[in-house]
């Protein structure tokens, strides 16, 4: 059997396709991205080098820094606000079962079906000043109406809208997680006389920690690489207020015309994407 | 005692469904929403209500958007697309999860690193580069333009969750297998998929919805009308200023509707996992 | 399951035979192929019906012509456009904006072929329109229209409630509570687009400095240096219509279809917009009582301004530009030549009441144009002076995002005037 586990010819014909993937779509680009972020390119015709300026730009660029500020708060409620919620509907669906389980995993990852676009125009919608419904209810209890994407709420508003959008997702991969774990060990513990709770506690999350960590790491990048809802929803504004990594990421590189500047942004996005997964990785491992 | 131990049990029940149910009609809304003003005329869109009352209902709405949308042609490259990618992820992410999670060679952690990375990159930082190499391949606004992008981006996570999935499943049913003179290929068709089948269905999902409703790279790499996918007949209702809202929301619902279907019929398969005690028993 | 999945992956496979048969291939026997590459990508109303109806007329008079036609909105057709120009396959006709923002890239690396103005002498363009698309001397396309940015308003509205036409701004902003207190807003804008709030911006420098607005910016811009008095008061003035609540509350987050819906449903008195929107007008499924009553002015004299009334923002920016290394150059000259004859886009653009052409379309008149139609050309006729490029597109595309984000937080008091003065500087 050990002989069999390290065969490499099997290895290389297992892992060869993937790597070629990689290569072609992703190390290409990526190379070509770090040639640029040296340059001062707009995009079109001829560009020349000009060392680390773009670096230098960046760091001092606090649109960037509060748009990765932006980044960090969104994965802030995603980790502490959507995950936990996620983890446990994802075991309650699985306690409840029969049509109603089938029912309210199909309703709850519908946002997550339907295009961005609709989904922004929607909360367009619900966060109107005049006839939105969020206003529409503190009017009627007798409030005022709230600006919600206005200067300094803007923000909240959009935290708002992305982590219930993420949530679908989130729960999926919990929920699978869920499935995957051996129903035997709940029969062992309920014969022991567990009741829900450390069930809970003592099975469900121990036996989820492989799948809480990917699932984690998908929320970090996916907050950091967050685009098409923002975009909609406000263009990254009022000024760069809403601004989020990946969407100032494209800003610059084909509104601004600062190509170069932009793929210094992206690569700048990879390390800081490596960095955190490392980090998460490290804590995993110590706490595991 | 025991009574008030099942009122209080009954209790805790109504609540958790009371709040799984208001939970599932928010969630449910936007598709609600959007099937509403699908019907409704484009002047009435902007109102104080959540939902509209048609004046009429706009049935014409509908055979406008297929007619005029290409719909028809784009769903079938839509479907034609996503399958292939999805098949592709698939397979790759079981051959590589496996070689990363349980064959035993030096590089297996970074080799499944290097891959991950694909995660970490944004992609319109990748746009233009990418398009000068399918220019250079000769590639561009074929179907390849769309399938290698897709499989690319969605590999390392259907690698990543495979992964994760296959390490919390237990080695004794594998191990036994290859004990039996079971080989790799074989271990990974008829032994691996099987008992992985419901994290497998949500890589399929993830990558299947990843890649609907995406415009980005498809409005890039292609230019004819011969593989364009469903969310170009959204642009065909877009106005120079202003878009044609309520065709444009019909069209949504059109695009929306065959994921859904997807969705429903794939997770329907996600279901308990193979238990150790049969290995056991 | 795996029989589903075995099913529908042969379907796929079906699929896929079936699609990659010849059938798919267009049959070009000998034809020329001229790829157009539009930013019109709805090709049923408006400018794009324009567009298609004249290459369909074209094909007819020349067998021997195929048209492929691209088309992708304005920000993923930018996108699109820098991909062509990294690549080697580029269309032969595109659509450009006759703007430095967006143009001199293009014009620099060598990709826009020259025109020969001569060719253009009978075709009536207006005065100052070919500027935009001319650098150095040399003309690099042709503009498909003449825009105008006026206030529309609901005239029936006005004259119920006794509120005149201002003509000062500080009429305007006093007019702004009075129509407030009836519940409605005063003027629609569209402010997540941040655009119109630079031509708000553009419209007031016109009245402010008048004629100077051009050159005076051209200069503030290649040197960093707004300091001109004419920026900070522009500035000020727009602050002020913020502290009137001109605009509705939240504008700067809303966009051109819930602005523009605000003014149609009676829910805003006026509408900030383009002389495009002039086919309001005639849009059947706008209220009649709103429909016929909807009027236009443009901005009013400010106090202490040089701009008089008849100085008004107008410009000109879409228009066409051909492919220098296309390998049908001249069939693509050809074919942009015949969509700029007068009897073309002017005429079909005018009767469909799409938009006013860059050329003289006063010979196009029907005798059914509508009240406010009527009245923007009027306008445009009286002008004694014509702004050209707004502010934000007078620059690079760097300068254009920078300035549209700073229109934005003046308007809504944000940022200082000289703290937005400051930021263009950097």
């Amino acid at each position: 059997m050990e002989k069999m586990l390290r065969d490499k010819r099997v290895i290389a014909i297992l892992i060869a396709p993937s790597l070629i993937a990689f290569v072609f779509a992703v190390l290409a680009p990526i190379l070509l991205s770090f040639v640029y972020s040296f340059t001062n390119s707009s995009g079109i015709g001829r560009f020349t080098f000009v060392g680390f300026e773009n670096y230098s730009a960046l760091a001092k660029d606090k649109a960037f820094w509060n748009a990765l500020l932006n980044s960090a708060l969104l994965a802030a409620g995603f980790i502490l606000i959507q995950h936990p919620i996620a983890i446990f509907a994802a075991w309650l669906l699985d306690r409840i079962g029969g049509r109603a389980e089938t029912f309210f995993k199909s309703a709850y990852f519908v946002p997550n079906i339907i295009s961005s676009a609709v989904i922004a125009t929607l909360w367009k919608y619900v966060y109107n000043t005049n006839f939105g419904l969020f206003n529409v209810i503190a009017r009627f209890f007798g409030g005022e109406g709230v600006n919600w994407l206005g200067t300094g709420r803007a923000i909240w508003s959009v935290l708002i809208v992305l982590v219930w959008h993420g949530f679908g997702w989130g729960m999926l991969i919990y929920y699978t997680g869920v499935k995957n774990i051996d129903p035997v060990l709940y029969e062992a513990a309920a014969i022991d006389g567990c009741d829900d709770k450390k069930m809970f506690f003592a099975i469900t999350l121990p036996l989820m920690r492989p799948v809480i960590q990917v699932n984690v790491t998908l929320a970090l990048i996916s907050a950091l690489k967050q685009m098409e809802t923002v975009y909609l929803l406000t263009k990254g504004g009022p000024g760069n207020e809403t601004q989020f990594v990946a969407t100032y990421l494209y800003k610059q590189a084909f509104q601004s015309g600062n190509y170069g500047y932009g793929n210094t942004i992206s690569v700048v996005f990879v390390i800081i994407c490596l960095l955190t997964t490392l980090f998460l990785n490290r804590l995993f491992r110590r706490e595991g | 005692m025991t009574d008030k131990i099942k009122t209080k049990f009954s209790l805790g029940r109504g609540i958790i469904w009371v709040a799984l149910t208001l939970f599932s009609a928010v969630q449910l809304f936007p598709l609600i929403w959007l099937i509403d003003f699908s019907f409704a005329s484009n002047t009435e869109f902007f109102t104080s209500n959540l939902l509209i009352i048609p004046r009429e209902i706009q049935w014409g709405n509908y055979p406008k958007a297929f007619t005029d949308g290409h719909f028809l042609l784009y769903l079938k490259n839509s479907l034609v697309v996503n399958t292939l990618a999805v098949a592709i992820v698939l397979a790759l992410s079981i051959c590589s999860a496996y070689a990363v999670t349980r064959m035993r060679w030096k590089f297996s952690q970074t080799a499944k690193n290097i891959i991950l990375l694909g995660m970490m990159i944004p992609i319109h930082a990748t746009l233009i580069p990418n398009y000068m190499i399918y220019d250079f391949l000769g590639v561009r606004d074929t179907l390849w333009s769309l399938l290698l992008p897709y499989v690319a981006f969605s590999l390392p996570q259907g690698l990543f969750l495979a992964a994760s999935y296959m390490e919390s499943v237990s080695k004794e049913i594998e191990e036994a297998a290859i004990i039996d003179g079971c080989g790799t290929f074989r271990l990974l068709g008829s032994v691996i998929t099987p008992m992985m089948k419901s994290s497998l269905i949500t890589v399929v999902i993830m990558t299947y919805l990843n890649n609907w409703n995406e415009f980005m790279m498809a409005s890039t790499y292609l230019s004819t009308s011969k593989w364009k996918t469903l969310p170009f007949s959204i642009l065909e209702f877009t106005g120079q200023y202003r878009a044609n809202a309520a065709v444009q929301f019909a069209v949504m619902t059109l695009t929306a509707a065959p994921a859904i279907l997807i969705y429903v019929l794939l997770s329907k398969h996600i279901t308990k996992g193979v238990s150790m005690g049969a290995v056991k028993g | 399951m795996k029989r589903i999945l075995v099913l529908f992956l042969a379907a796929v496979m079906l699929f896929g035979a079936a699609a990659c048969s010849p059938s798919g291939q267009p049959a070009n026997g000998g034809k020329t192929v001229i790829k157009v590459f539009s930013n019109l990508p709805d090709r049923t109303t408006g400018q794009g019906l324009v567009e298609q109806k004249i290459f369909d007329q074209y094909i007819a008079e020349n067998p021997n012509v195929e048209i492929q036609v691209e088309a992708l909105d304005d920000e993923a057709y930018k996108i699109k456009m820098k991909a062509y120009a990294s690549g080697t396959s580029l269309p032969d006709l595109i659509s450009v904006w006759g703007q430095p923002s967006f143009l001199d890239g293009y014009i620099d690396a060598g990709l826009i072929a020259e025109l020969n103005p001569g060719d253009y002498s009978e075709y009536g363009f207006v005065e100052g329109s070919l500027a935009g698309f001319s650098k150095d001397g040399k003309l690099y396309g042709l503009p498909r229209n003449t825009d105008m940015i006026a206030f529309y308003y609901n005239q029936k509205l006005f004259s119920d409630n006794n509120w005149s036409i201002p003509t000062t701004y500080d009429e305007l902003l006093a007019l702004a509570p009075k129509i407030a207190a009836t519940g409605i807003s005063p003027v629609a804008m569209d402010g997540n687009d941040k655009w119109p709030i630079s031509i708000f911006i553009t419209d007031l420098l016109v009245k402010i400095g008048g004629t100077a607005y051009q050159p005076e910016t051209l200069k503030a811009i290649s040197g960093g240096d707004f300091s001109h008095p004419m920026y900070a008061e522009a500035a000020r003035l727009l602050q002020d219509a913020y502290d009137a609540n001109l605009f509705q509350p939240g504008f700067e987050q809303q966009d051109y279809g819930t602005a523009q819906n605000l003014f149609i449903n009676g829910q805003a008195a006026m509408f900030y917009m383009g002389s495009w929107e002039m086919s309001m007008a005639n849009n059947q499924e706008i209220d009649p009582e709103i429909r016929e009553n909807i009027r236009a002015f443009t901005m009013p004299v400010v106090s202490g301004g040089v701009g008089v009334a008849t100085d008004i923002a107008a410009w000109n920016g879409g228009g066409h530009s051909v492919i220098a290394k296309s390998p049908v150059k001249d069939e693509a000259v050809k074919l942009l030549n015949y969509i700029y004859k007068p009897e073309n886009w002017t005429k079909i653009a005018w009767e469909n009441n799409v938009c006013m052409s860059a050329q003289d379309f006063s010979q196009y008149k029907t005798g059914s144009e509508t009240p406010v139609q009527l009245q923007l050309i009027d306008i445009f006729a009286g002008a004694t002076s014509i702004s050209g490029t707004t502010i934000n597109d007078l620059g690079s595309a760097d300068f254009k995002t920078k300035f549209e984000d700073l229109s934005q937080q003046i308007s809504i008091k944000s940022i200082t005037p000289e703290g937005a003065i400051n930021a263009l500087a950097d």
